[in-house]
């Protein structure tokens, strides 16, 4: 009852922040499919973290009840558990083995009894925050190849962007901003290649290797260079004989 | 089956940093995956949708090109709003909401757009967009896996694989579609002696009066066909190069 409650509420709360042509319950499960699919698995959940540190189920690849049930008994133990607080991928785990499910209490009996013979569990982080886990299950006792688990992560990395997307604001302004400076000081250093190379009447490729040449031995950043240049605060030397051999 | 494949190579490749872009794997793939005819991802800086970064060659490109040149479009909208913005049928869309686009998007031969926001709650990132030469929906299956493709290019561009400080400092292996028109800028703002966001502006404002994109009018100036050192709308065009 009051972990129905949390999941509901985790919905409430993501339902609430959606725009209006995205519904992300309804994204993330047909991700869930997409991901049996990609996958060749029979089942597979999300599971992220409530405000009370618990992971709950948010989708599933589908609404049987005995597999919600085995979603359910992971919020303080299990795989997803394992995962979350570990942050690493906990992989081919044999349910039949009881060695391999030990510390997982009646996670493993409840999903051998629901047919299931492997289970994976994958991340869902951005950078070090775990927000939760991908759970994967299947029938047999086939293993997940490396280019499966790259495709699995990928998976559970833009699931993770989506929750995040309803999620954390601030965040999100630092990861922009990360990616905005990546494209911005390239911008910058770009037009700084147009200034210099039309005030010296050298080529555009001269121009950079010349700014390369005067920036790495006095540890300038290109970009702190560049934006000097535009900032019309440059008052170096980019004198082409600096420049031994020209291409 | 087939197309499960596909979507699994590509989430596999967007990560990989070791081309020259800051997104790995085949462009088209993910345009055959859509089922459309082209695909380009753009991401923002101040304000602007303008630099692309990852697209099919040809239409698509054609197609981010204007709307860089005109500063108006479908993905402009996206990209501003984080919205989706689906425009089965250019012909059949209200001419007053790209008054400039819509009539040059038709030239082109593009008919469909679909435009998909790259974004982190209320942080724009970039727009998805997927162009078609006839009119066109995308199935449901189609648009999730849109959305799976948008999300899983956002990831890519957020989780760093290496390439984006390459990228950044322009190291010679990395490209970046509109490098020219940043070096036009630099340089047009030595030619007319004027701040860098003045140049952009008389860069674009002769491209457009010229119906050339601003891609081509920046690639005439840093070949030095084209300069505004006389006179600042770049008309001093030395003789016998016209076009």
């Amino acid at each position: 009852m009051t972990s129905q409650q949390r999941v509901l509420d985790i919905l409430v709360e993501a339902v609430d922040t959606l725009t209006d042509d995205f519904d992300l319950i309804e994204f993330l499960h047909r991700l869930s499919i997409r991901c049996v699919e990609l996958l060749d698995v029979d089942a597979v959940g999300l599971m992220i973290v409530d405000q009370h540190g618990e992971l709950q189920l948010i989708a599933a690849s589908d609404e049987k009840t005995h597999l919600l049930e085995i979603f359910a008994l992971q919020h303080a133990q299990g795989p997803c558990v394992r995962c979350y607080h570990s942050g690493q991928a906990q992989l081919n785990i044999n349910l039949t083995s009881s060695a391999a499910t030990a510390g997982f209490g009646p996670f493993a009996s409840q999903a051998r009894a629901a047919g299931f013979t492997t289970t994976h569990a994958l991340p869902m982080k951005l950078r070090h925050q775990v927000v939760g886990a991908v759970n994967l299950f299947s029938t047999g006792l086939s293993r997940l190849s490396n280019s499966d688990v790259q495709i699995g992560q990928a998976l559970a990395d833009l699931a993770t962007i989506s929750v995040l997307q309803q999620r954390t604001i601030e965040q999100s302004h630092t990861e922009k901003a990360q990616l905005q400076s990546a494209l911005s000081s390239r911008v910058v250093i770009e037009q700084a290649k147009g200034i210099l190379s039309e005030r010296q009447g050298l080529s555009l490729d001269e121009t950079f290797d010349a700014m390369r040449a005067y920036a790495r031995p006095r540890h300038l950043r290109l970009t702190e260079l560049a934006q000097q240049v535009i900032d019309n605060t440059f008052e170096g030397d980019l004198s082409p004989t600096e420049n031994p051999d020209r291409t | 089956m087939d197309m499960s494949a596909t979507l699994a190579r590509i989430l596999r490749d967007l990560p990989d940093g070791s081309g020259p872009a800051l997104l790995g794997g085949d462009p088209a793939r993910c345009a055959r995956l859509l089922g459309v005819d082209g695909i380009a991802v753009s991401l923002g800086t101040n304000g602007e949708l303008t630099e692309l970064v990852w697209s099919t060659p040809g239409r698509s490109t054609a197609l981010d090109d204007l709307q860089c040149t005109l500063g108006e479009g479908p993905a402009l909208d996206a990209y501003r709003h984080r919205a989706l913005i689906a425009v089965p049928d250019l012909q059949q869309a209200d001419p007053h909401r790209w008054p400039a686009f819509l009539p040059e998007a038709g030239k082109l031969g593009v008919r469909a757009l679909f435009c998909f926001p790259l974004h982190l709650g209320a942080a724009s990132l970039g727009v998805l967009t997927a162009q078609c030469a006839n009119r066109a929906t995308l199935e449901p299956a189609q648009t999730n896996d849109a959305f799976i493709l948008a999300a899983a290019i956002t990831a890519a561009l957020i989780h760093d694989n290496g390439q984006r400080a390459s990228f950044a400092q322009a190291e010679p292996h990395t490209s970046l579609h509109r490098a020219a028109v940043h070096q036009a800028t630099g340089i047009v703002s030595v030619q007319a002696d004027v701040p860098l966001a003045e140049a952009m502006a008389l860069l674009r404002a002769h491209a457009y009066r010229t119906e050339k994109p601003l891609l081509t009018a920046a690639e005439e100036v840093v070949s030095q066909q084209l300069h505004f050192r006389d006179n600042r709308d770049g008309t001093a065009t030395p003789p016998g190069n016209k076009d």
